[in-house]
């Protein structure tokens, strides 16, 4: 039997696993709530909580972008797991205030953050601003695990299930278990389809170490073939990784997806724990996949890989030939990849129903019909972007570039708003729209870094600029006004 | 500052310290190869550094005072810090009756 018919076995019983996994979600739901829907009733414990944040965390991108890119730029990309530890870093700043408030006021989406933190005439234009910059960024993530899940089911059957069949098959299997089972069926699906991705990438590795002879000999070969992707980087570069590392750990903690897992805990417990453990992962992911990448260069001639998230596929198209039980496992890693981008690509349709229900239309409500719209939601966007993921040369990645320098520019609303009291709700929608307009501009205009700066990261600082500034000014006044109005607590 | 604070706030510098010697902006751009640990020693010494924040990252998580209890005492609660006069404008002028905004929001 063929790599392709052991594609498509694995793919099916990969697939009729979700389904039954949603089944079994759906029976395990208490209510039709939204809170119940979109976060498994914050029922989330220590184990399933943090493979649900490994396994949204690590996305297509990560399994299929990240060797390209290691595969291209050599040595220097060992950054990633660099900015990816930087990520869990960040979450101090964010989780340890805004856990209490979520648990206390129930909070769904981070809209709800914003509903209680900014009030006056701006607050729900401030509102909508955010809601929608994260919902570009999630239907842009999305878009991109749509696609990247058409190309694996593609390559793992070898052509036997075309592209387009693909991915509406797979965004079809997608939002089947997430309307069905909601949050659970997401985080139960994300705890296996994380476990895969582990098992998958470590044998991968571990294959191609001792293949090669040993990590001195793969980098004596690479040294020898490409000397520039072992040398020192240059200044530029250095500048870029601190860049990088600043833009990725202070926009990815603002996915909703990921500010929704922090609302689903079971307890701050098993926040701390899972928090705790999530900062190795990037070792054992992100550093495996960069080694994986810049294995491959002394294997593949870079011509040959022009498309260098081809890199991954290639690999294993090499291992999975070899016979024997390199077969089964080549075909677990790619089970494992496809694992990475559909548990992404669930977490950002079920944020993205929820925001699009409560925080873009305002549908606050707390009963079955707010779950309802944000399910129907859910289905739309999906079907919306499905035409876009179907055409293969549509290039979109500027778009897709773009999500984090927009995801960024929510900093101020946020791991600022949270600490600093004095924040005011006009300077902070003035300073995203700044901010936004500024880092949008200059990608457009050609120029997405500036001397190695992310433009999103020169946006942010005039974003803050403005936000702090102008607080600060116009905080005279407010106290003054203070005085006459009536305490907060006593209203409460 | 208590025993855990003090604690956090040494992970935290130590955090940054790493991050930057992470990065080899102080290597020399034509420095020969040298290997260490089988990778490059610039690649070497980034990946202990993130080891480093990794630990560090992992005992400060472990160290937070994170907690589902509100304390109104650390101002956390920063519905009463907003701008005062915007929540009124929010509350009392353009939803007279919409206090408890927030769906669960305690009594």
């Amino acid at each position: 039997m063929n790599f392709g018919i052991w594609g498509i076995l694995g793919l099916v019983v990969y697939l009729a696993a979700l389904v039954g996994v949603a089944e079994i979600a759906k029976r395990a739901k208490r209510d039709a709530s939204p809170s119940d829907h979109f976060l498994a009733g914050r029922t989330l414990g220590s184990f399933v909580l943090f493979m649900t944040l490994y396994a949204t965390a690590y996305s297509g991108n990560s399994l299929l972008g990240y060797p390209g890119r290691a595969y291209r730029n050599g040595f220097e990309f060992i950054m990633a797991t660099g900015f990816m530890i930087s990520i869990i870093v960040v979450f101090q700043i964010l989780v340890p205030k805004l856990r209490p408030l979520a648990v206390r006021h129930s909070f769904v989406t981070p809209g709800d953050w914003i509903r209680l933190r900014f009030g006056g005439p701006w607050a729900n234009p401030l509102r909508r601003v955010i809601s929608g910059l994260m919902s570009l960024a999630l239907a842009n993530f999305l878009l991109a695990q749509l696609k990247a899940m058409g190309d694996v089911a593609h390559l793992v059957t070898e052509g036997r299930v075309p592209y387009a069949a693909g991915v509406i098959g797979l965004a079809a299997v997608i939002l089947f278990y997430e309307t069905r089972g909601g949050m659970r069926a997401v985080a139960w699906t994300d705890a296996a389809q994380g476990i895969a991705m582990l098992v998958g990438l470590a044998a991968l590795f571990a294959w191609l170490i001792s293949e090669a002879g040993g990590l001195d000999e793969i980098t004596r070969a690479v040294a020898i073939k490409r000397p520039d992707a072992v040398a020192v980087p240059t200044a530029v570069v250095c500048t870029n990784w601190f860049s990088t590392t600043a833009l990725m750990g202070l926009a990815s903690v603002l996915y909703p997806q990921a500010i929704q897992r922090i609302f689903a805990a079971e307890s701050a417990q098993a926040l701390k724990r899972s928090f705790a453990a999530m900062s190795f992962m990037p070792l054992a992911t992100t550093l495996v996949v960069t080694l994986i990448g810049i294995a491959a260069i002394a294997r593949f001639d870079l011509e040959a890989a022009v498309d260098t998230d081809g890199v991954v596929p290639l690999l294993l198209r090499d291992w999975g030939s070899a016979g024997g039980w390199a077969t089964p496992a080549a075909l677990l890693v790619f089970l494992g990849a496809l694992s990475a981008i559909m548990s992404t690509a669930d977490s950002c349709l079920l944020s993205l129903g929820s925001l699009l229900s409560r925080d873009l239309l305002g549908r606050e409500g707390r009963d079955e019909a707010a779950t309802r719209l944000g399910k129907r939601l859910a289905a739309l966007m999906l079907v919306a972007v499905i035409p876009f993921a179907l055409q293969r040369e549509l290039t979109l990645w500027r778009l897709i570039e773009l999500k984090m320098e927009l995801l960024i520019q929510c900093v101020p609303a946020f791991l600022v708003a949270l600490h600093w009291k004095g924040l005011q709700t006009g300077p902070v929608l003035a300073g995203i729209i700044v901010g936004t307009v500024f880092s949008v501009g200059l990608t457009f205009a050609g120029m997405p870094q500036l001397q190695g700066v992310h433009a999103g990261i020169v946006g942010c600082a005039l974003n803050l600029f403005v936000a702090v500034g102008f607080s600060l000014a116009s905080r005279g006044g407010a106290q003054a006004q203070f005085a006459t109005l009536p305490s907060h607590s006593a209203r409460r | 500052m208590t025993f855990r604070q003090r604690t956090r706030a040494v992970c935290f510098g130590l955090i940054g310290l790493l991050y930057i010697l992470s990065v080899p902006w102080y290597r020399e751009i034509e420095a020969p190869l040298r290997l260490w640990l089988g990778l490059p020693d610039w690649v070497a010494v980034a990946l202990l550094c993130y080891v480093g924040v990794a630990i560090f990252n992992a005992v400060a998580w472990s160290m937070s005072d994170l907690s589902d209890t509100y304390d109104s005492s650390d101002g956390s609660d920063t519905a009463n810090a907003e701008g005062p006069t915007e929540v009124r404008e929010s509350t009392d002028v353009v939803h007279p009756t919409a206090e408890p905004r927030l769906p669960g929001s305690s009594p």
